[in-house]
């Protein structure tokens, strides 16, 4: 027979699992409160809500797509030229291969392994492993940039999918996520806008805020302050704005970044290929009015970010500025995962990932940049005695294409392997039993990584330091709270590191001082005795 | 004798100057904090509420820089823990000489970071604030300034606490917390 | 007592301008160098380089006053009683010897003087204008052909020059009390009337 427990456990969990089936539909579990923007009054000549192809109940991302290619017929075929699609990008000056395929960053650290995850912010749908299918049109996600409901997710571990079924999310949250409702998300599709941008852009590195520094979820409805370009209630720019967009490729990378532009203003509808995502694109090179015409000299060895971003994460969310993986994996006592918060509410550390650190209102480093970046890629050497640079920009003083850029320094510690003197390809992410986030076993997880990487673990696991460098572009100030003279030109500056320029107020030759006060010092204790002499002389014969 | 009186006149004149100028870095005092912006006001919070047997309680939690945002300009961030105890506020507030220091209530630390990236706490010296005002309200803001020390006590071993969003104002609109002035 | 009117109105106009101007620029280009903050970097240099113009253009009216007057032969440097006047300044100031020297209007700089103001003339304010000029248009250099200087050079050149001046400057206004009686020569230079022996 049964005893009372085994028959309570059944009974209970069908009856939970019937509550859930009822409770759904009718939106008790409701997706994320966010809220249905009014909708604007679409400017397009189509209204995708009265076409017929579009009036289907979707089962799938790929289905959606195949209906989207029955009218814009090219569209997969342009998305598969793009970096967006591929994660692969050659730089044509280093040769190195790069994309997000390739790079190991000091955040995750890379995609390879952890497909299934990292392809939450792919455009396409399926990208679990080798075998996914590039050359297939219909893997292409066109909603992920065109939907303007903002209830289309993909979920990390669903390789790329949204939820076509109730889900937990966040896991073990006891919260659920209805299926994605396809079909209105199709019929409502319409142009990018600076939150379909954001929902990888603004969240890379796993989370808001993290990775760039000067792009987050802020910027959706920035204020002025915030960002006068993008400012909600002002000139309300879109990220396409300028980062201009032709046959589905995205200008402005920052594999290749354009540092310095001297042929200033890119009138529209010229011939010329240069690119147009920089402030010179349409401010030119001398956009000072003439009574600061000093301001437009300055354009020679300043990027304009360095004056007009005075600081980035300047709204209250706290951007990511150090990740210490070497600290993953301590468990606690029942053999659980371990999260800790600090004040404002941030994980500084989770054991699936090791020690965090945090700031806001951040003023950046400077360094000087000519817009090429050397990466150390797999299987380049690296050790523990120096600071690995993940990426290191290019340039110096004297290269005419290098200007001082602000700077954001993303520090971490993350795994190598010893043996083979390599940055580490780490399996984090699966459902399998050799992912570090399941399993915290080290050895299992790169030994997995490192073999998805064509290399054979050596067995040595160490943990090295790193710096990434990312150039500070966004959050552009309003022009009042630009930097003034002062903050660099004076002793310990903002620009007190910079060499190979000589910076007034800041620079000078010791010895010419010391000569020149001495002399000028010795020359007024001169004329005081020499004066001096001259009145006690006077006063003596009254 | 007339050289010597002008001297003597041009001197305290000159001595009443500097401390006009400098009464203000008197009247403050300024500390480097080792943790960031939420941070130490967190453990500000904290250390306020192991006061409340000294009748202590938070009154607010304030951004002034928030609002500068909202006017379209940048500032660094600025965070006002506010905090009162009725145990003194009672006997200022009772006394017709000593009301007007109510402008001063409730006790307000600020925490702001500057150029460098550091945090700073900002503290009012009340001990000296007090003796303007004559032997009884010095007595008070005298306990009120060995309050305040305590609060600015940190102990690294602890960790971060949350930061607790207090409605400013007091009163019911922050429960029982915001209980304040 | 005589008097004799040694300096003009332009001359007058032309010394006491300079000097503000001069004053002006010293104390804000000893801020541009990092010496103090004073005004603020931006203001120093504001104030630096409108300065920096009326004193060059008041050079040019003074420049063409000393040709078109012949003043320009009150600088003729001469080696005649220079002895005598540094030995009058060493020690006969202090036993009220003869001063070696007798102003005239036709020479109204003893021979110390014409040195030093030639010095200036000659050596400081080129070079402090030379290199000031090439300061203030350093981002034009290339298109000069002088692309192969060095900003480092010539703000040292400028700040030595700017020591110069400021040497020359201690010494001018305490030689300026070493006259008939300690004001003789500063109302000279306000009234353009000199009181001699």
């Amino acid at each position: 027979m049964f005893t009372k427990d085994q028959l309570i456990a059944p009974v209970l969990g069908i009856a939970i699992a019937m509550a859930l089936l009822v409770a759904t539909p009718a939106g008790a579990t409701a997706p994320p409160a966010v809220a249905e923007p009014v909708a604007e009054k679409s400017k397009s000549t189509a209204d995708h809500s009265k076409f017929e192809e579009l009036d289907i109940n979707f089962k799938s991302g790929p289905e959606v797509t195949q209906a989207c290619l029955k009218c814009h017929t090219e569209a997969a075929k342009q998305i598969h030229k793009t970096k967006h699609w591929s994660w692969e990008y050659t730089n044509p000056v280093t040769g190195q291969k790069l994309g997000k395929k390739n790079v190991i960053n000091n955040f995750c650290t890379s995609v390879t392994s952890n497909n299934s995850f990292c392809s939450a912010c792919h455009i396409g749908y399926g990208w679990a492993d080798d075998s996914f299918d590039f050359t297939s049109e219909a893997n292409v996600d066109c909603i992920v940039c065109h939907d303007t409901t903002g209830n289309y997710k993909k979920l990390p571990g669903l390789s790329g999918h949204p939820n076509y079924e109730t889900m937990e999310w966040p896991p073990h949250s006891g919260k659920f996520r209805p299926p994605t409702d396809l079909k209105k998300i199709a019929q409502n599709v319409g142009p990018t806008s600076r939150k379909t941008c954001g929902t990888c852009h603004f969240r890379g590195g796993g989370g808001d805020a993290v990775k760039h520094g000067d792009l987050d979820s802020s910027l959706e409805n920035p204020g002025r302050y915030l960002d006068v370009h993008m400012d909600s209630e002002g000139l309300n720019f879109s990220c396409s704005r300028c980062h201009v967009t032709d046959e589905h490729e995205v200008s402005g990378s920052r594999y290749a970044v354009t540092a310095a532009d001297e042929k200033g203003v890119l009138i529209p509808g010229s011939q010329d290929t240069r690119n147009p995502t920089t402030c010179v694109a349409c401010h030119g090179n001398t956009p000072h009015p003439d009574k600061m015409a000093k301001l437009n000299d300055h354009t020679r060895k300043l990027a304009c970010q360095t004056c007009h971003i005075p600081a980035y994460a300047r709204s209250t969310l706290q951007t990511k500025m150090s990740w210490d993986w070497s600290t993953a994996g301590k468990l606690d006592e029942q053999g659980h995962r371990i999260q800790l918060k600090n004040s404002a509410g941030k994980v500084v550390y989770d054991s699936k990932k090791g020690n965090f650190t945090y700031d806001r209102y951040v003023v950046p480093e400077y360094q000087w940049f000519n817009g090429e970046v050397k990466f150390t890629l797999f299987g380049d050497k690296v050790s523990d005695d120096e600071v690995v640079k993940i990426n290191d920009f290019q340039g110096d003083a004297d290269d005419p294409d290098a200007r001082i850029w602000p700077v954001r320094v993303f520090r971490g510690k993350q795994m190598y392997d010893k043996g083979l003197q390599t940055l580490a390809v780490m399996h984090t992410a699966g459902e399998d039993d050799a992912a570090f986030w399941g399993n915290y076993d080290w050895d299992k997880a790169m030994e997995w990584g490192m073999r998805a990487a064509g290399s054979e673990y050596s067995g040595e696991l160490g943990f090295v330091s790193t710096e990434m460098s990312w150039p500070i572009t966004h959050m552009v100030s309003p022009k009042e709270d630009a930097l003034g003279c002062e903050s660099c030109h004076t002793d310990g500056g903002r620009l007190a590191g910079i060499e190979g320029i000589y910076l007034p107020a800041r620079d000078r030759m010791p010895l010419i001082d010391t000569i020149g006060f001495g002399l000028a010092l010795l020359a007024l204790i001169g004329v005081l005795i020499h004066g001096g002499i001259r009145v006690i002389l006077a006063k003596r014969e009254g | 004798m007339l050289k010597v009186i002008i001297g003597f006149i041009a001197g305290i004149a000159l001595l009443g100057i500097v401390g006009f100028n400098t009464a203000g870095s008197f009247m403050m005092v300024e500390h480097e904090s080792p943790y960031g912006i939420e941070e130490t006001a967190a453990r500000i919070q904290a250390n306020i509420q192991k006061m409340s047997h000294r009748g202590w309680t938070l009154s607010g939690l304030r951004d002034p820089s928030k609002a500068v945002a909202n006017s379209g300009r940048n500032v660094p961030p600025v965070l006002l823990v506010e905090a009162c105890s009725t145990d003194y506020s009672g006997v200022l507030l009772a006394d017709d000489q000593a009301r007007i220091l109510s402008i001063m209530m409730p006790c307000t630390i600020t925490i702001y970071k500057k150029e460098d990236g550091k945090t700073y706490i900002g503290t009012m010296n009340s001990g000296l604030m007090g003796r303007l005002f004559g032997k009884k309200v010095a007595a008070v803001m005298d306990e009120v300034a060995k309050d305040q020390a305590e609060f600015l006590k940190f102990d690294d071993s602890e960790p971060a606490p949350p930061l607790i969003r207090v409605k400013p104002g007091g009163g019911s609109a922050g429960g029982p917390e915001a209980a304040g002035c | 007592m005589e008097r004799i009117y040694i300096f003009k109105r332009f001359e007058r106009f032309w010394h006491w301008t300079q000097a503000l101007l001069i004053i002006t620029m010293m104390i804000t280009g000893f801020e541009i160098h990092g010496t103090y903050t004073n005004l603020g970097f931006e203001t120093a240099v504001e104030v630096h380089t409108i300065a920096a113009w009326a004193l060059i253009t008041l050079w040019v009216f003074a420049i063409f006053w000393h040709f078109t007057t012949g003043e320009w032969k009150q600088y003729i440097p001469t080696t005649e009683k220079v002895e005598a006047m540094m030995r009058y300044y060493l020690t006969g100031i202090f036993t009220h010897a003869e001063h070696p020297f007798r102003q005239t209007t036709l020479h109204k700089h003893n021979p110390l003087q014409r040195l030093a103001y030639l010095f200036v003339k000659l050596m400081i304010n080129p070079l402090i204008w030379a290199s000031g000029f090439l300061y203030l248009f350093y981002t034009s250099w290339e298109s000069w052909g002088l692309g192969w200087m060095n900003l480092e050079w010539i703000a040292t050149a400028h700040v030595i020059g700017a020591f110069m001046m400021l040497i020359f400057f201690i010494a001018h206004i305490y030689l300026a009390t070493t006259g008939h009686k300690p004001m003789s020569h500063i109302k000279a230079m306000i009234t353009g009337w000199e009181e001699i022996d």
